[in-house]
């Protein structure tokens, strides 16, 4: 799916105010809690959000935590159904290759968590801490550690982060973020500015500087108070030119972290093994206990849940760091047996039904639609609450400022009601209401879940015709801005933990386009000039706060999604291996506590 | 006999041709457009048009399919980096040589393919021959009816449940790994046997009935009666002139079943987890990987005309009437 592959970086944030309980099995929780949905919840299906501070210098300092129990040595597997599509740190996005990557790329700035209590941290990663702003937030100011090392020896500088940056720029640097490269120059279509360091050009001091060996300075044309969070993306990070073999980097990056690529065939398995001049006095984010980690891909699902449970020889090593375990096999995983090695927990993706608004423009309509619309049926047929809970909000329990908020009764009445949906109808006018709702044919569950909505649907008076659309062409097909659907599920993560990566890109009206992640089509005037207002204020915590409060606004007045489930990561994990934590701003097992017993 | 090769060859040249323009039609008939899965989240419109150019999509249709073909002979000068001959294209998704992944793969291909045709040969002929020596005996009706059951079962079916029984629970075999001859060979072996044997069931079974029904139907032709007139030994009859009456039907079968091996075994390599041209195969239409899919529907169907041609050969050693025809 998109979600899972083009949306990833997702950040999980929760600042002070989330007093959310939950459990995760593997770490010794249980029982039953309140859950961010509010409604009631089972042990088996119960998630944990841990909040995520951002540090301070001394909290940047390495090494990393200790692991009680840790040893160094052996190796560590990971499973993974699909290939990994990028090695290179530009162009990791997806949630997979931004963690694969931390065990052999450094970043500015990057998330510390406590193996023990789970506690996130945003600290300084090469850098000495979180960095510092001025010029109102346009101007960030970073400064490296001492110690810092390539695979070579040789000494990372300010320089090559810089060329780094200047990379991200390059035309075959597609696939990545452009946070920076857009924050840099004022434009989206970046590439008109410049166009990378290939040809020896070099960004100008005015926009990123380096006053000396360990100082870089970001310019950006507009204030952003979020940048630290920026600076722990896979990108943010040094390149040695000397290294840089253009498109090649992909399937062979040269490492500042503490693991070498080994070993490298694509769709097949990567091997990690130890990186000599990697310095843990430098890290306060990485562990690095196996001395080698043996990255499966390309292992098909039933069978990597199987081997997980039955951790039959070597598999008692193995985890699946992003993977979630098949559908069909998680109430099975839900027995006592497996609670000591099963992690349940939030991923920072909500999954939602676009309502088309090009097409359904009255509102009342959309309304009733959501009223009508089945969501716990939806989560039964989609594989139950260990996959992901029921959810209301356009932003996920992970994200900083979020609030349970339910307009519509949805969790009251999870089965949908019809009752109000047909009374909207009404007072709007419209009878024999036909939707059109496309779905991606990839499996069984989407097709059960047309025949749910098909059913419910029709008690409140609205005949849904249900079209199958291939998967490798389910995107493009509805993301065209005058598709002939009026209905269809998409999902989107944060890609820090701020809203500012939900909102703005799912509900700016100004960017609907072909392919836009506005796929509703929402162009409401009012949510455009109040993005505008809020993206400007510089406090995180009221950004946040401000940021709910306006996606509790497009809910109730525009209508324009039916958020219904925040996904989890739901898997067990073999019993060789000791010290799993959970990265809760990648929504994936976090390899760098990990140890073999 | 060369000429009839020459002639089979450049027929099966042309028919790749072919296949190579309608694989590279259909693509593009779908309304999917690949650029949007290297176009990261917040796509915008000029990505999209960086990574058309990036991936060569930006030209006439005909005229990349020509490059494309070109390509394979004379290597190209790709927007994302060099590609030596025999070029199959870059990898939409990691700009990895296409070649470089099938040679990477081909090795479990035909370790799976040797293995497995070799016991659903020598099982199902052996067994139908057996039935056929021994029509009516128990042996047959058991034969026959485990025949039926191998035929009616499915690969994604008896997978799972053989590497739960004989991996997971009995320990007995290996569950499936891919093979590394030169370093591993004795897990390379162990690691394929249940694979085989797996993949062989729902051949063998089929193999099974057509000889014993083939070597019934030449057991009651006049020339096995002459022979056995004769005084020849009822195993020499059986053996000398039934078996090869019987021999051109199945040689044909397992010419294409062959053919059909050595492209990929999806559902096999999916179940054991095996990265074959199968796997490959999967990943290269999810993920709309057009120079992928090209590389392996070529593999697959050059296989496929090869194993056709030696059929055909072996046709013709048989019987001196088709070399004439």
């Amino acid at each position: 799916m998109k979600k899972r592959r083009a949306y990833s970086a997702a950040a999980v944030l929760s600042v002070g105010a989330l007093a959310l309980s939950a459990c995760s099995s593997g770490n010794g929780g249980g029982g039953g809690s309140s859950n961010p949905s509010g409604g009631s919840t089972t042990a088996a299906s119960t998630a944990k959000v841990q909040t995520i501070t951002v540090g301070t210098a001394a909290d940047s300092v390495g090494p990393a935590p200790a692991v009680a129990g840790a040893k160094k040595g052996g190796t560590a597997i990971d499973l993974e159904p699909a290939g990994i599509n990028h090695l290179d740190p530009a162009e990791a996005y997806v949630n997979q290759e931004q963690v694969i990557g931390q065990l052999f790329s450094r970043q500015l700035t990057n998330y510390k968590i406590d193996p023990t209590t789970g506690k996130t941290t945003l600290v300084g990663d090469l850098a000495t801490d979180t960095g510092t702003s001025s010029d109102g937030g346009k101007t960030w100011t970073f400064h490296l550690k001492d110690g810092l090392k390539w695979q070579d020896g040789t000494a990372i500088t300010s320089d090559q982060v810089k060329y780094g940056i200047e990379r991200l720029f390059s035309s075959f640097e597609t696939a990545g973020p452009q946070y920076l490269q857009q924050w840099l120059t004022g434009q989206s279509d970046f590439r008109k500015v410049y166009g990378g360091p290939q040809g020896g050009k070099s960004l100008p001091d005015s926009v990123l500087a380096t006053p000396d060996d360990k100082t870089i300075v970001f310019h950006f044309k507009t204030p952003h108070a979020d940048a630290p969070y920026a600076m722990a993306l896979s990108g943010s990070g040094p390149i040695l030119k000397a290294k840089d073999t253009g498109p090649k980097y992909d399937t062979a990056p040269f490492s500042d972290g503490p693991y070498v690529v080994s070993s490298y065939k694509p769709g097949k398995a990567l091997e990690l093994t130890r990186n000599k001049y990697w310095d843990a006095k430098t890290d306060p984010i990485r562990g690095a206990f196996p001395d080698k980690w043996d990255i499966q891909l390309g292992v098909e699902q039933p069978g990597l849940t199987q081997r997980l449970e039955q951790q039959s020889g070597s598999d008692k090593d193995a985890v699946s760091l992003v993977q979630s375990a098949d559908p069909t096999q998680m109430s099975v995983l839900a027995a006592s047996q497996y609670k000591s090695r099963l992690e349940s927990n939030y991923q920072p993706f909500v999954d939602v039904f676009n309502i088309n608004v090009s097409r359904i423009k009255n509102v009342k309509v959309r309304q009733a639609i959501i009223y009508a619309f089945p969501m716990q049926q939806v989560q039964t047929a989609l594989g139950g609450p260990q996959q992901g809970e029921l959810g209301t909000n356009l932003i996920g329990p992970t994200v900083s400022g979020f609030k349970p908020s339910d307009p519509y009764g949805k969790l009251t009445k999870p089965l949908g009601d019809p009752e109000k949906a047909k009374e909207l109808l009404k007072e709007a006018g419209v009878k024999n209401l036909h939707l059109s709702f496309a779905y991606s044919n990839s499996g069984q569950r989407w097709a059960n879940v047309a025949t749910t909505l098909k059913n419910s649907f029709a008690k409140a008076g609205i005949t849904l015709d249900a079209k199958a659309i291939d998967p490798t062409a389910y995107y493009t097909l509805i993301g065209k801005t005058n598709n002939p659907y009026d209905l269809y599920r998409t999902g989107w993560g944060s890609d820090w933990p701020n809203a500012s990566t939900v909102i703005p890109p799912t509900q700016d009206g100004r960017l609907v386009a072909d392919d836009d992640p506005n796929y509703s089509h929402l162009n409401d005037p009012k949510v455009n000039s109040e993005i505008d207002r809020i993206s400007k204020i510089t406090d995180l915590t009221q950004q946040a706060a401000e940021w709910q409060t306006l996606a509790e606004t497009i809910m109730k007045t525009d209508a324009p999604e039916i958020p219904y489930l925040y996904d989890k990561y739901y898997n067990v994990y073999g019993d060789g291996l000791g010290g799993i934590s959970y990265n809760s701003a990648y929504g994936t097992i976090n390899p760098n506590t990990i140890y073999v017993k | 006999m060369l000429r009839f090769l020459t002639r089979r060859v450049l027929g099966a040249a042309v028919i790749l041709v072919l296949i190579s323009l309608v694989t590279y039609l259909l693509f593009f008939a779908l309304p999917s457009d690949p650029a949007l899965l290297s176009c990261g989240k917040n796509c915008t419109p000029s990505n999209i048009a960086q990574i058309h150019k990036n991936l060569g999509l930006d030209k006439p249709i005909i005229v990349q399919w020509w490059d494309y073909l070109i390509g394979i002979f004379g290597g190209r000068h790709l927007p994302l980096g060099n590609c030596p001959a025999p070029c199959f294209g870059l990898s939409f998704n990691n700009q990895t040589p296409v070649w470089a992944l099938l040679k990477d793969r081909y090795p479990t291909t035909l370790s799976l393919a040797i293995g497995g045709s070799f016991i659903f040969l020598v099982v199902g002929v052996g067994l139908g021959l057996v039935s056929a020596w021994k029509q009516g005996s128990v042996f047959d009706r058991a034969a026959s009816s485990v025949s039926l059951l191998g035929q009616s079962v499915q690969i994604y079916f008896i997978g799972p449940l053989a590497i739960y029984l004989l991996s997971y629970k009995l320990g007995w075999l290996n569950r499936g790994q891919d093979p590394s001859w030169g370093a591993h060979p004795g897990s390379s072996l162990t690691g394929l046997v249940l694979p085989c044997l797996v993949m062989s069931v729902i051949f063998w079974s089929n193999y099974s009935r057509q000889t014993r029904s083939l070597m019934v139907e030449q057991l009651s032709e006049e020339h096995v009666r002459t022979a056995r007139a004769k005084g020849m030994g009822s195993r020499y009859v059986f053996l000398r002139y039934a078996l090869r009456g019987a021999m051109g039907p199945i040689i044909t079968i397992f010419g294409i079943d062959l053919g059909s091996v050595f492209g990929g075994a999806i559902i096999t390599e999916a179940t054991f987890g095996l990265h074959g041209l199968g796997n490959l195969a999967v990943s290269a239409v999810t993920q709309q990987d057009l120079p992928l899919e090209m590389g392996v529907m070529l593999i697959g169907a050059t296989s496929i005309v090869i194993f056709n041609i030696i059929v055909d050969a072996c046709y013709a050693l048989i019987d001196p009437r088709i070399r004439l025809a």
